[in-house]
C-alpha cells in the first residue's frame, strides 16, 4: 500500500505508519507540501491530507478537473469542529480521522476509504461505458444506412458486411462503422 | 444582542480581510456588543466547509463561493447569504520573471498569446497558470484576460489551482509560470524578485465582486440581530479602513503574522488597487450573482440556462445590507 500523507507535522504520518505496519509492502511518504508531479510520480493508493493545509484547495480542484490521477483522499479532521468531518465526506473526500486517533483504526479506516472510492469510480465508469455503448450504436445505425444508399443492401445485408469487415480486419464494430462515416463525409461538426 | 455567546468568523489571510481583521481588534464588534472570534483559515475549501455546517458562523469569502455552494456546484448544496460585499479589486495576475523576460515589452495577453503561438509551432509544453479556487473571481478574470486576447484557457495553458501563500515559491520553482490571486500575493512575489504583475482587476475589471462576508441562510434567519450587528461593525471597520490618515496602523495590523503575516511595506504594494469602503463597493447586487453564473456557464462549470435572478437575489442580499446601512444613517 501505498500512502502519500500532506501534512507540515510529521506525527500523524507516523501514526498512519505505525496503524499500517502489519500492512506489506508499505510505503507511507510524507511531504509538507502537495506536489502535483511527485505525488503522480509516487502514485499513492490514497492520500491522507490536514485540514489545515492549504492544500485542500488544490487537491479538491484535482478531483473536479482529472479523472485519471484521481485518488482516495482521507482528511484529518480536528474533533473539536463537529460536523466538518462530514461536510468534508460531502465535499467527496472519502472518509476522515479525528485527532487523538488509535492507529489501531487507521487501517480500516483507509481501507474503507479506498474501497468507497473504488465503488464511486466504478459507478462512474458503467455511466461512461453505458454513453459510450449509446455513441456506438448510433454511428453504427447510420453507417448502415450510408452502406444500404451506397449499395442498394437491405438492413440486414448491410448490418453483415460490417460485421463481416470488422471481423476480418479484427477491428470493434463500432470503430468499422465511424470509418464509414468518415469517408462519407459525415462526420462534419458530430461530435462522437 | 448575541447574551454573550461569542461568535467565530472565518479568514483567510489576504489582505482583503481587513475589514473583519479591524472590526475584531479596533473595536468595532465590541462596540455592537459583539464577542467575536476571528479563526484564520489555510483553504477555501476548510472555510465553506466550516461555515456548511455552523462550525464557523460567518467568514469572508469568495463571491462565487457563496453561489456554487449554495447551488451545490462542487459540493452539497448549503444555501449561504452573503449581504456585504467587502471589496473591489485586489485581484492581479503575476507571471514568473523568466516569462516576464520572455515576454519583453509586451507583457500583456496579447503578448502572451503571440508568445503561446511560437511555443505551439515548436511543440513545446503547456505553461502552467494557477488560481485560486475553481470558484473564484480570480479564475474568471485570469481567463476572461487570456480570452480576450485570443488564447483559450482550456487548451492553449494549463490552469491549476495554487495555495496563494506559496505561489511565489512555485512560480520561482518553475511549477507553474503566472497565477491570478489577491494581494498581497502578487506584491510578495514581485518583491521576492520571482514574478511581475502583469493584469490588476482594479484596471481589467474595476467592479468584479470580489470576497463578500457570507453566513448561511439559516444562520441569518435566527440570529438577524446579531447579523445586523456585524454588518453595521464591518460597515464601519470599511470606512476606517479606506481612511488614509489609518494607513500605518491598518498596514502594521494586517502584517501581524495572526492576520495576514506578510511584511508590511508588501502590503502597502499591492493596497492601492483594492477598493473596502464607499459607493458601489459594499452593497451586493443580483448582478454580481449574474456575472458570476456567466461566468461559470462559460466555463462550464453549470449547464447554462437556469434562471439565475431568483437565486442570486437570494443569496446576495442587498435588503439587509440596506437596514445595517440605513442604521449607521450614511
Amino acid at each position: 500500500m501505498r500512502v502519500l500523507v500532506i501534512d507540515p507535522d510529521s506525527a500523524r504520518a507516523d501514526l498512519v505508519a505505525e496503524g499500517l505496519s502489519d500492512v506489506a509492502p508499505l510505503e507511507v511518504r510524507r511531504a509538507s507540501v502537495f506536489d502535483e508531479a511527485e505525488a503522480a510520480a509516487f502514485a499513492p493508493d490514497v492520500v491522507v491530507v490536514a485540514a489545515e493545509s492549504s492544500d485542500r484547495d488544490v487537491i479538491e480542484s484535482l478531483r473536479e478537473a482529472d479523472v485519471g490521477r484521481l485518488r482516495p483522499v482521507v482528511m484529518f479532521v480536528d474533533r473539536s469542529e463537529p460536523g466538518l468531518a462530514e461536510a468534508a465526506v460531502r465535499a467527496g473526500v472519502a472518509a476522515y480521522i479525528v485527532d487523538g486517533l488509535s492507529p489501531a483504526r487507521v487501517r480500516s479506516i483507509l481501507e474503507v476509504a479506498m474501497s468507497r472510492f473504488q465503488l464511486v469510480r466504478r459507478l462512474r465508469d458503467d455511466l461512461d461505458k453505458a454513453r459510450a455503448d449509446l455513441a456506438s450504436r448510433r454511428t453504427i445505425e447510420r453507417a448502415k444506412a450510408i452502406v444500404m444508399e451506397a449499395r442498394g443492401l437491405d438492413e440486414e445485408a448491410a448490418y453483415r458486411l460490417l460485421r463481416k469487415i470488422s471481423m476480418d480486419s479484427g477491428r470493434p464494430l463500432a470503430a468499422v462503422a465511424a470509418d464509414f462515416l468518415t469517408f462519407a463525409g459525415l462526420m462534419h461538426g458530430e461530435g462522437m | 444582542m448575541t447574551g454573550g455567546r461569542r461568535l467565530r468568523l472565518g479568514f483567510v489571510p489576504l489582505t482583503d480581510a481587513a475589514a473583519l481583521i479591524v472590526a475584531r481588534h479596533r473595536g468595532f464588534f465590541a462596540g455592537e456588543g459583539l464577542r467575536v472570534e476571528l479563526s484564520r483559515e489555510a483553504s477555501w475549501a476548510t472555510v465553506r466547509d466550516k461555515v456548511s455546517v455552523g462550525a464557523l458562523d460567518g467568514a469572508h469569502m469568495l463571491a462565487p463561493m457563496a453561489l456554487a455552494t449554495s447551488i451545490g456546484a462542487g459540493c452539497d448544496p448549503v444555501a449561504l447569504v452573503a449581504p456585504m460585499a467587502l471589496n473591489r479589486g485586489g485581484a492581479a495576475v503575476t507571471v514568473s520573471s523568466r516569462l516576464s523576460a520572455a515576454l519583453g515589452d509586451r507583457p500583456g495577453a496579447e503578448g502572451l498569446a503571440a508568445l503561446l503561438g511560437r511555443r505551439r509551432a515548436q511543440h513545446s509544453s503547456l505553461l502552467t497558470f494557477g488560481v485560486v479556487f475553481p470558484y473564484s473571481t480570480h479564475n474568471y478574470l485570469l481567463r476572461d484576460w487570456m480570452a480576450r486576447a485570443g488564447i483559450d484557457p482550456r487548451r492553449d495553458v494549463r490552469l491549476t489551482v495554487s495555495p496563494p501563500e506559496r505561489s511565489a515559491e512555485l512560480l520561482g520553482d518553475g511549477v507553474i509560470e503566472g497565477f491570478c490571486a489577491g494581494e498581497p500575493w502578487g506584491a510578495v512575489a514581485a518583491r521576492a524578485g520571482v514574478g511581475r504583475i502583469v493584469m490588476r482587476a482594479s484596471r481589467f475589471a474595476p467592479d468584479a465582486p470580489d470576497k463578500v462576508f457570507a453566513v448561511t441562510e439559516a444562520w441569518a434567519a435566527a440570529n438577524a440581530a446579531d447579523l445586523q450587528g456585524l454588518l453595521r461593525a464591518l460597515l464601519r471597520a470599511s470606512a476606517w479602513v479606506e481612511d488614509p490618515a489609518h494607513r500605518a496602523d491598518l498596514l502594521s495590523l494586517l502584517a501581524e503574522p495572526a492576520n495576514v503575516g506578510v511584511a508590511s511595506e508588501t502590503i502597502a504594494a499591492g493596497l492601492g488597487g483594492i477598493r473596502f469602503f464607499g459607493r458601489g463597493v459594499n452593497r451586493p447586487e443580483a448582478a454580481h450573482g449574474a456575472w458570476i453564473l456567466a461566468q461559470m456557464a462559460r466555463w462550464g462549470q453549470v449547464a447554462s440556462g437556469p434562471d439565475i435572478g431568483p437565486v442570486a437575489s437570494r443569496i446576495f442580499r442587498s435588503d439587509l445590507f440596506d437596514d445595517a446601512n440605513a442604521a449607521l444613517g450614511a
